[in-house]
């Protein structure tokens, strides 16, 4: 069901960072360095990395770090994207690193912007579902039915989620791809196939987020292999605005409850709300399974 | 932003610190630690050897480490590679994804890898002590190897001109070849254990007399009496009993046996008579009388499938009631129908069959032989062991009982108390616990001939076998590569448990505390 990863390869990730434990951005960050190697810099615009990457002179990263405002990711990784060419460095990959409120809410006008204009760097969004680093406020990325400090019990988040890959699909970009972390051979892989294209990529990592989602953080792996199990978070590739390519398809899927349920973020959800979402996981399924066509 | 700015940039990159200098492992509630469970082949296994332990150590190209492991449950993998009947491998929780994992195969390899490699090694240290062990056979011998190591003089004295016992004059030499067992002699022999061959305790030299000479005696004289059924003309020429039959093949003596052959019974030792005496030149009709049905049959269903495949010829339900000779030579058996009734053999006295035969070899159990004791008449402090003890067993039965002998000796000279016999251990990690769905790239792969290969397929089941899941599922990068064993870092694991929870052989959890 998952494929084949090489296991040991060089890590670009330091320990000593100050991700919490069981962190699903660290796994994530951890991976996609191993996946783009040495040559890279990475932009971290405000968010759970800011902290993560460590106060200088400590860096968690084996690469330059340059870290900035946050609705401003877009338009620094397209700056740095130039001011690397104008010295002649082509083949170092720029990666613009922004939690879910620097790409689905704040950030979006500057990833918008960039995606437009197809400038030629990777931008990530490792969504955790909120604003977990300024105390788990509700972002336009936090699904419907979870609990947050802005929307305490009995308050819920009312709307659903944000479809960040449809709107970023739109915008025609040569490459963009889900991908998360209790998959890391898919994730390694869609990284090497991103750092091959020219152009602007988008590749969105669920993360989840032990204290965030209220769940244990020997969770995290089964979490992010429950969000795909259940399409909730269905991994895919999408090429020029083209239509889907699923990379993993499970055979059987499984019920949406499994995954509710190790996250106290849902826990008081009544009966009637779990199947509303249970609904809504289905029709975005079987409407992606339509787009993707027969494999 | 001017080509110096960025050079400038770089410059205070290359003054950054790693975060290493921060010990994240001051958060930690938890810690991992492995935790082993016993698995199904460990569990099926005679000897309770540490199979998946061993299996790692070879995964990993460690031959030294893998035999390390072996030889604390099993002298002897060479031996047991060939005449196991290997229970382990019937529960493999690999079954259910493939096939079970070729541990037989293994075993021979790991056995003939350190009858290769393992130049004789004097025990490290020699301590006060002589023993003298009685039986040359897999117990005597399994005793005879942890007892040396542990510095003892041992000798080991044998009533045959050949040492070995069962595994010399017992098992055919097409289920042990018989250079592997010389070189395990040899390598004995080499490392310090002295052999007294032609020496028949009890009746060339009474059992006192052992006392006398060593400190510990360990008597292993096993099961090496033929049962002899008391039918009319079992006494005829052509009436062999098993043992005597495959002692003489064994011993490469040239029998006089004809065509056709009959051998009653259904236990191993049948069968080792049936394709022993097809192997004999001029012979070839070769039948096995068995009183109950084939699949009441006690001996190893491969062995049966190959013993028909060499064209012997099973007979069902009977059992013999008389023997026929002409002139004192055996012609035929005459047989009842027989079947079973719950637990009891009803025999069917008004059937009658009659089977022409001029060889037949009765294959109808063993027994103790207490001969050894001779005529003692002075209280002694007996340790025995094999069959000698449990009646008629299976080799790996009796090396467990030559080492468990062999650690109780040690004890009582050392004047410790004995090993304490802990029950086996039961609950073997099951099929549906391992967590399977964590492990990337794992697919069905049948037997692989390359033995690192086959050992990769090994799914630990309780043992760690360096799958390195939690290695790739650690997010702080704590779990460090080892020669491709996984060392955890302490100074930065966090303790989220992640690895605990995915790895997929169950072989970890999580402890309160440092």
């Amino acid at each position: 069901m998952n494929s084949k990863i090489n296991f040991i390869q060089p890590e670009y990730l330091h320990s000593g960072h100050y991700a919490c434990p069981g962190c699903g951005a660290a796994l994530a960050v951890r991976y996609l360095a191993r996946a783009l190697g040495p040559d890279l810099v990475v932009v971290i615009t405000a968010s759970c990395w800011s902290i993560i990457a460590g106060m200088p002179p400590l860096s968690a990263l084996k690469c330059p770090i340059l870290h900035c405002p946050f609705p401003s990711a877009g338009a620094v990784g397209s700056g740095l994207r130039r001011g690397l060419d104008l010295r002649g460095k082509h083949s170092t990959t720029v990666l613009v690193l922004a939690g879910d409120g620097g790409t689905f809410d704040i950030g979006l006008q500057a990833l918008s912007g960039a995606a437009q204009r197809n400038e030629n760097f990777i931008f990530v969004c490792y969504d955790n579902e909120a604003y977990m680093n300024t105390g788990i406020q509700t972002s336009s990325a936090t699904p419907f039915g979870a609990h947050t400090t802005t929307a305490p019990y009995p308050l819920f988040k009312k709307g659903a989620k944000k479809d960040i890959m449809h709107i970023m699909a739109a915008h025609g970009i040569p490459y963009a791809a889900t991908a998360t972390v209790a998959f890391p051979g898919d994730l390694e892989q869609k990284f090497r196939r991103a750092r091959q294209i020219e152009g602007f990529r988008f590749i969105h990592i669920l993360s989840p987020c032990p204290p965030g989602w209220g769940a244990d953080s020997a969770d995290t792996v089964e979490l992010s292999r429950l969000a795909v199990e259940t399409g909730f978070f269905p991994l895919m590739e999408i090429f020029e605005g083209g239509a889907p390519v699923l990379t993993y398809r499970p055979e059987k899927r499984v019920p949406l409850e499994q995954y509710l349920k190790l996250q106290r973020r849902f826990r008081p959800l009544e009966l009637q709300q779990i199947e509303t979402l249970q609904q809504g996981v289905d029709e975005e399924w079987e409407r992606l399974l339509k787009a993707a066509g027969p494999v | 932003m001017n080509g110096e700015q960025i050079l400038e940039m770089e410059k205070i990159y290359l003054n950054v610190v790693p975060s290493t200098a921060n010990k994240t492992g001051e958060w930690r509630l938890l810690t991992p630690t492995r935790k082993e469970k016993i698995s199904p082949c460990r569990q099926g296994c005679p000897l309770g050897g540490e199979i998946p332990a061993w299996l790692n150590a070879i995964k990993r190209n460690n031959w030294a480490e893998a035999w390390e492991i072996m030889q604390r449950k099993n002298p002897f993998p060479a031996i047991t590679g060939q005449v196991c009947f290997h229970p382990c491998t019937a529960e493999c929780n690999r079954r259910n994804l493939d096939e079970a994992i070729n541990i037989p195969a293994m075993e021979r390899a790991l056995g003939l890898w350190r009858l290769q490699n393992c130049r004789p090694a004097a025990p490290p240290r020699r301590v006060e002590g002589k023993i003298a062990v009685v039986g040359s056979g897999p117990a005597g011998l399994s005793c005879a190897y942890y007892l040396n190591r542990a510095g003892y003089r041992v000798t080991v004295i044998e009533r045959a001109p050949v040492a070995g016992g069962l595994l010399a004059l017992g098992i055919p030499s097409y289920r042990l070849p018989r250079e592997i067992l010389q070189q395990e002699l040899q390598l004995l022999q080499e490392e310090g254990v002295q052999f007294v061959l032609n020496c028949s305790v009890g009746r060339d030299m009474e059992i006192s007399r052992l006392y006398d000479d060593y400190d510990q005696v360990f008597l292993a004289t096993g099961a090496a009496l033929s049962r002899m059924p008391s039918l009319p003309g079992v006494k005829l020429n052509g009436v062999w009993s098993a043992l005597d039959f495959l002692q003489q093949v064994n011993l490469g003596r040239t029998l006089e046996i004809q065509n056709p052959v009959a051998v009653v019974g259904g236990g191993n030792a049948a069968i080792d008579a049936a394709r022993s005496a097809m192997r004999i030149k001029g012979i070839d009709r070769v039948t096995v009388l068995y009183r109950r049905t084939k699949e009441e049959m006690p001996a190893d269903p491969e062995e049966v499938a190959a013993a028909a495949a060499e064209g012997v010829q099973f007979v069902f339900n009977v059992t013999p009631r008389e023997l026929k000779g002409e002139q004192g030579r055996l012609v035929e058996a005459i047989l009842n129908r027989s079947h079973t009734s719950g637990e009891k053999l009803i025999i069917d006295r008004d059937t009658e069959l009659r089977i022409y035969c001029k060889t037949l070899i009765f294959a109808v159990g063993q027994e103790r032989d207490w001969s050894v004791f001779g005529t003692l008449h002075r209280e002694i402090r007996l340790c025995a062991g094999g069959d000698l003890i449990s009646g008629p067993a299976a080799v790996p039965q009796a090396i467990q009982a030559g080492r468990i002998a062999a650690e109780a000796l040690a004890a009582q000279l050392e004047g410790k108390p004995g090993p304490d016999p802990s029950p086996p251990e039961s609950g073997a990690v099951t099929f549906e616990e391992l967590h399977l769905a964590a492990w990337p790239g794992l697919a069905a792969r049948g037997r692989q001939e390359d033995p690192s290969a086959e050992a990769e397929r090994c799914l630990g089941c309780g043992t760690c076998n360096s799958c390195g899941i939690c290695y790739l599922f650690c997010p702080d990068v704590a779990v460090t590569p080892d020669q491709g064993r996984y060392l955890f870092d302490l100074n930065f694991c966090k303790g989220c448990g992640i690895c605990a929870r995915e790895c997929p052989a169950r072989a970890l959890m999580m402890e309160g505390g440092w």
